[in-house]
């Protein structure tokens, strides 16, 4: 299927490209139809289609560099401090605040919010040992690289790494849905943080990577499709992932075409990409993903 | 006696601390040679024999890249690999954007600041120079 749309995307493009002289490729980013991914399909996604998927979804420590780039500062407001790890009954509730709570660890990471980082590890750990995936957390060398703020790099390496390790290991052992949800509660996470900083701080850049995420979207829904009839909880989740869309459906997202200038420096190659995608998006389209991200993500954190 | 315990212990932490981030020497190094304004996002481990039929890289995998970011892809292999290990990445289009190997002039880079200005998915491959064996790391950084 990922081969399916991989084509039909290349075929627009090319189509596109072909038919105009402009350098502006206005036919832009589209949804395929949901009946273009039927869920026998989804179900054949193989394990290397569904690390991709896992590769696909955009770091939160990237959205928490774009904050501190855009010089914003660090709020104890965004975090999900309402989860309670010790009243998530389910293994549905566990792998979902896992992936919520690892968004929060890179943020806390990338602005040395050393103390509340340690604490937000605490709860990361019983969920982890909850799954019992605990092994693949170094907790001590994550929460001594917290306290020696000179290593910072590795202590995104460990993060990153572990959340890499559990979602391979759920994967490999028959619970890719729990690894489905981490990846959703990493990205439903990311989103809320950069929705809620935007409401504050309207920078440019910071809305663009949100209408941006329309990109990676329709894989998160693919990645969720197959678990959508398993049980109660995965049909709410599955909705919302729909609303989502919605609101997304009439974003659009442009190109203009170009080729990448490359020149040496410092015994490196350094490649400017002059291509550019141009996100189309209403200050109501805005409001509207504003509105729906916090509302779901709320509804996944204030369950306890 | 006690001062030199101490020492020994700090001097333990402070390199379990630095270099202990990983069981992969090779990993953790490749992350340190990315330089102090690179801040880690992901790596990919490539081992690979020799190719029967060299050509196109072998190793594939993909990722978001977003725009108004600079990426740096550190490029590291062993001492024993027979060949260096390069990346080509290209856009959701099948467009070339870069490769850190050319094979013309043989040259290959150890490292490739990325400017991204078109925010997608894009797929990168990894060989060995001329399909030779050899076991490296691709690490991904952004740069501030």
């Amino acid at each position: 299927m990922k081969g399916n749309l991989f084509f039909i995307l290349i075929v627009a493009l090319i189509l596109s490209v072909s038919c105009r002289n402009s350098s502006k490729n206005s036919s832009g980013f589209v949804f395929p139809d949901t009946d273009t991914i039927p869920l026998a399909e989804a179900e054949k996604l193989s394990a290397e289609a569904i690390a991709d998927i896992a590769n696909n979804i955009a770091s939160p420590v990237e959205i928490a560099n774009l904050l501190q780039v855009l010089s914003v500062p660090y709020s104890p407001d965004y975090l999900a401090t309402s989860i309670n790890v010790n009243r998530q009954p389910t293994d549905f509730d566990k792998a979902l605040a896992l992936g919520i709570l690892g968004a929060d660890l890179g943020y806390l990471n990338m602005y040395e919010k050393t103390a509340t980082a340690i604490n937000i590890l605490s709860d990361i750990k019983k969920l982890a040992e909850g799954l019992k995936v605990g092994q693949f957390f170094d907790f001590d060398a994550i929460r001594r690289l917290s306290l020696n703020r000179s290593n910072l790099d590795s202590l995104l390496f460990l993060s990153v790494d572990s959340y890499t390790r559990i979602d391979k290991y759920l994967r490999d052992n028959g619970r890719g849905h729990l690894s489905a949800l981490m990846i959703i509660g990493v990205w439903l996470e990311g989103q809320y943080l950069a929705t809620q900083v935007i409401r504050e701080y309207p920078h440019p850049v910071l809305r663009d990577r949100i209408g941006e995420q329309k990109i990676i979207l329709n894989d998160l829904i693919m990645l969720a499709a197959p678990y959508c009839g398993r049980d109660a909880e995965f049909r709410k989740l599955c909705g919302y992932l729909q609303e989502i869309r919605e609101k997304f459906r009439d974003i659009k997202i442009s190109y203009t075409l170009g080729d990448p200038v490359s020149v040496e420096k410092d015994g490196g190659l350094v490649v400017e990409q002059t291509e550019t995608s141009i996100v189309e998006m209403s200050d109501d389209q805005l409001a509207g993903l504003v509105e729906i991200t916090g509302k779901i993500r709320n509804k996944m954190v204030i369950n306890n | 006696m006690k001062i030199y315990l101490s020492l020994v212990i700090m001097m333990i932490t402070a390199c379990t601390a630095a270099y202990g981030q990983s069981s992969d020497p090779l990993v953790s190094n490749c992350i340190l040679n990315a330089g102090p304004d690179a801040k880690y996002l992901k790596d990919f481990r490539v081992q690979l024999g020799k190719a029967d039929n060299p050509g196109e890289p072998r190793y594939k995998t993909q990722m978001s890249l977003w725009k108004n970011t600079r990426y740096r892809f550190s490029l590291c292999n062993t001492e024993d690999s027979e060949g260096q290990l390069y990346l080509n990445l290209r856009d959701d289009a099948n467009k070339l954007v870069l490769s850190s190997y050319d094979p013309e002039t043989g040259k290959t880079y150890t490292f490739i600041d990325f400017i991204c200005n078109k925010s997608g998915i894009y797929r990168l491959s990894f060989d060995f120079t001329a399909g030779m064996k050899g076991s490296g790391v691709g690490v991904v950084s952004m740069i501030k």
